[in-house]
């Protein structure tokens, strides 16, 4: 813009935000939150989920009106509230959010200019291609990536994919300016991408623009960021608080407002019958593939992308068509190779899938918490003539004391509840069928630390009834904590079986054991 | 671990606040919304007793509102099978109604058959085609829209054939008896139409196939790893939607007399429109079956209502089309408010 902004983004805050409410009907969601951003500043927001960081997020870029008596300014220039999304851009304000928000089947350069498109000429409409191309190069240049901006989005890979994703927040800055918001951006990333995404993230910063991170990932938060503001219940605990000041501990006790709640290991539950046997298991860029797990026993299988751990782990799910296997649990055999209307075999033989997506594969978001809770068995606990709402009262009610679900309501539509209680019905309705076997893939993906905490509790437990428990997962924490094996796969074989004490450490070794694997230094994986 | 628990249940309880009554919608918003039709309609009636007091007040108009919908009701229950599995565009209802409608007098009264029979055949007819709908929309994977589209053009054509685009009449009259024996001053067939809404109310609500057609509709993959055969039910929505086309298709010719092949047309807009009235009344955002009970004698009586005031046969064509966009909007704000 002008020659003053570029002045003033010297001197001034890049982004003030003061005493912004926000009230829906009778609740106050965000309570005089104030915080503010300095230029060139890495700066974390943290906090369970449902404590507003969504919601400030959604007032930032105009889609929620705040209330009367809120200030937001950026680089000492007020903006007109609600924020209008040509205010925001011309502010320099951008958003990446959780899953990148781009469109797979169209190339980098459209997927960076998308709102943006520019016609060839005054009379002419059509797009200029070639300009368009060019502006996006000089974006990618800018950020010191290298991506090919005729390649379609969804042939990219993980960090190829983010740096998309940034290049489009980031061209409308001007040279020293600008916020980015990242919106658990690396939600969906391998550590290996995470690495690299930070390099960038760093180009950015040194490029003099500001970033506003928002992530689960305590441990991330604290190595990468300058400094913190933490949120609880809709107020801010505390704001810019140096992350040299401070560590993971120190901001679950300030995000829980109570003592850390540790996860220490346990003793295993194994005992020495049989839960399951995969036999021969072929399924993408595995073959031949055999595991034998017992009662009670916790089994994790882990790797990078494209290893084969999701795959096998969907495979004996019941969820993914594999080209050959058998799998026995309980004694009833079945094989995982015929494409199948739906995976009621699998149910009967008392196998749980608890799938990633949890939207998508999990829960049907506009019906309610009983219902998708009890869907499994409505067939096999009704009658024909009718399901019987007594079950299904007993069974809810259980499985919302047992994990703690928030608000502990059954007839709540489950889409507008918070992630970590989506997750815990989600994993209750498997739970509540008493599985042999359960096979959870990334069991607690983007849920706050106190919902983690109940649901390894609520994993734990059914392991201590002897159920045979089996999680793919690329999050080292959970599997050390968890499991007494972890299978370490890559490129379809088994390549590393972790027994023991497990750590972070091992388990993290063993996934990137290859020598140029390594991301940038701050990537110093776990202390 | 026990301590940690406990910790974790106490902030738990003590920090959602105002959350629950934010989440939670308060009845106050939701009775208005989910009734606002019942009023409408009682208002409606209320206006059209005063200004029409010598026409409207009538036995005979209670009677011509309640008696004749039957087709509708039962095309109606029709296109709601296919739409609670998650199919919104199932175009060809009325012309499979058309279709069943049209080879029960062609085959009476053109070749002579009896009536019996030729109901069979028509309803075995309307079946069939339904199966064949659902063989091309689900197992084949072509889409809804223009496998319905085209099925409907096609029926349409083969019954103008079939009937030589003539009313056909001429039914031995005790075959009237199925649809317009007389109880309490209305038709049998009128409470067929009730039993059928309040049966299909039921399997949604209460059976596990219902539950299981329900999810179906709200997410298929959801459906298939829960153990749900979702192709299976989704395949059975179109014949079961079939099935109901070609019932209503006797009795509405039975209550008739014949059937004029060139009327099936006239029947989409209003099935459509009574179908997503639904989505207005009772269940918020959702279709029922009860509601579009409601929302078909709603519209008929403002119809009537209007067409007594000696307004011309377009007024049922603005009527249903405003109606519709008018309730459909109204429910969507509502619903988007409260949740």
């Amino acid at each position: 813009m002008s020659v003053s902004h570029a002045e003033a983004a010297q001197t001034e805050r890049r982004l003030e935000v003061a005493h912004v409410s926000k009230t829906f009907g009778p609740a106050r969601v965000l309570r005089d939150i104030g915080l503010h951003i300095e230029p060139g500043e890495l700066h974390g927001l943290v906090g369970q989920n449902g404590c507003g960081k969504s919601t400030l997020v959604k007032i930032l870029t105009g889609i929620y009106t705040p209330d009367p008596g809120g200030a937001i300014a950026v680089d000492g220039r007020p903006l007109s509230l609600p924020v209008r999304p040509l205010d925001a851009r011309a502010a320099g304000l951008s958003v990446v959010h959780q899953n990148l928000g781009l469109v797979d089947d169209r190339t980098v350069w459209e997927n960076v200019r998308l709102g943006r498109f520019r016609a060839a000429g005054r009379f002419s409409r059509r797009i200029d291609g070639r300009a368009e191309r060019e502006a996006v190069e000089a974006v990618f240049d800018r950020l010191g990536a290298r991506v090919d901006v005729n390649e379609r989005v969804g042939e990219l890979s993980a960090e190829d994919r983010a740096a998309v994703a940034i290049a489009r927040a980031m061209q409308d800055h001007q040279p020293g300016g600008g916020l980015i918001i990242f919106d658990e951006s690396t939600r969906a990333m391998g550590k290996e991408a995470r690495g690299r995404f930070f390099g960038l993230v760093r180009s950015v910063i040194d490029g003099g623009a500001s970033v506003l991170m928002i992530s689960h990932q305590l441990e991330e938060v604290v190595e990468v960021t300058d400094r913190v503001t933490v949120l609880r219940d809709g107020q801010v605990v505390e704001t810019g608080i140096p992350t040299k000041e401070i560590d993971e501990a120190g901001l679950t006790r300030l995000m829980l407002g109570r003592h850390l709640v540790t996860h220490d290991r346990v003793d295993s539950h194994a005992r020495d019958e049989p839960a399951a046997q995969v036999r021969n298991l072929a399924v993408r860029s595995v073959r031949g593939l055999d595991i034998d797990m017992k009662k009670g026993e916790i089994v994790g299988l882990t790797g990078l992308v494209g290893s084969g751990a999701v795959a096998v782990a969907e495979a004996i799910g019941g969820a993914r068509q594999a080209r050959a296997g058998e799998l026995t649990v309980n004694g009833r055999k079945l094989s995982l190779k015929p494409r199948r209307d739906s995976t009621s075999e699998f149910i009967a033989a008392g196998i749980a899938f608890v799938a990633e997506r949890r939207l998508e594969q999990g829960l049907a978001a506009e019906l309610s918490v009983s219902q998708n809770l009890t869907l499994p068995r409505v067939r096999a606990r009704g009658s024909r003539m009718r399901i019987g709402g007594g079950w299904q009262a007993e069974e809810t009610a259980a499985m919302i004391k047992k994990l703690d679900i928030k608000p502990p309501d059954p007839d709540k539509a489950v889409g507008t509840m918070s992630g970590g209680n989506q997750q815990k019905v989600l994993l209750g309705k498997w739970l509540a069928g008493k599985p042999d076997l359960l096979v959870l893939h990334e069991p607690t993906q983007a849920v706050d630390v106190g919902a983690r905490h109940d649901i390894i509790e609520a994993i734990r437990e059914a392991a201590r009834d002897g159920c045979g428990v089996l999680i793919s997962s690329v999050d080292a924490a959970d599997l050390a904590v968890l499991c007494d094996r972890v299978l370490v796969f890559r490129d379809g074989a088994v390549v590393a079986e972790l027994t023991g004490e497990l750590t972070q450490d091992d388990i993290i070794h063993a996934t990137f054991a290859s020598p140029d694997s390594r991301g940038p230094d701050f990537e110093r994986t776990v202390r | 671990m026990d301590t940690v628990r406990h910790e974790a249940h106490d902030v738990a309880v003590a920090t959602p606040g105002g959350k629950n009554t934010r989440r939670r919608p308060a009845p106050l918003t939701q009775v208005p919304s989910r009734y606002a039709v019942l009023v409408v309609w009682a208002a409606m009636v209320a206006v059209y007793c005063l200004t029409e007091s010598s026409l409207f007040p009538h036995t005979g108009t209670f009677q011509t509102i309640f008696g004749s919908q039957q087709p509708l009701v039962f095309m109606t229950m029709a296109l709601m099978c296919t739409i609670v599995v998650g199919e919104f565009v199932d175009l060809s209802v009325p012309a499979v109604f058309g279709f069943g409608a049209t080879i029960l007098p062609v085959l009476v009264v053109n070749h002579g058959w009896n009536v019996w029979p030729a109901a069979i055949v028509a309803f075995a007819a309307c079946i069939a085609v339904g199966a064949l709908n659902g063989f091309l929309v689900v197992k084949l994977g072509v889409n809804t829209i223009v496998v319905t589209l085209g099925m409907s053009t096609l029926l349409e054509g083969i019954s103008l054939w079939m009937s030589d685009l003539n009313t056909i009449s001429g039914l031995p009259s005790g075959f009237q008896k199925l649809a317009l024996f007389d109880i309490g001053g209305l038709p049998i067939s009128f409470y067929y139409g009730v039993i059928l809404v309040l049966g299909f109310g039921y399997l949604l609500a209460f059976t596990p196939l219902g539950r299981h057609m329900r999810f179906v509709g709200a997410s298929r993959e959801v459906s298939r790893l829960s153990g749900v055969r979702v192709d299976r039910i989704r395949f059975g929505s179109f014949v079961f939607a079939g099935l109901l086309s070609g019932l209503g298709s006797i009795i509405a010719v039975a209550a008739i007399g014949g059937y004029n092949a060139t009327t099936s047309d006239s029947y989409l807009l209003p099935v459509f429109a009574a179908v997503f009235l639904s989505t207005a009344i009772f269940e918020p955002g959702r279709f029922n079956p009860l509601g579009t009970l409601v929302g078909i004698y709603f519209l008929e009586t403002g119809i009537l209502g209007l067409q007594l005031l000696g307004l011309q046969s377009w007024v049922s064509q603005v009527f249903y089309g405003g109606i519709l966009v008018i309730a459909v909007t109204i429910s969507t704000l509502l619903h988007r408010r409260t949740s």
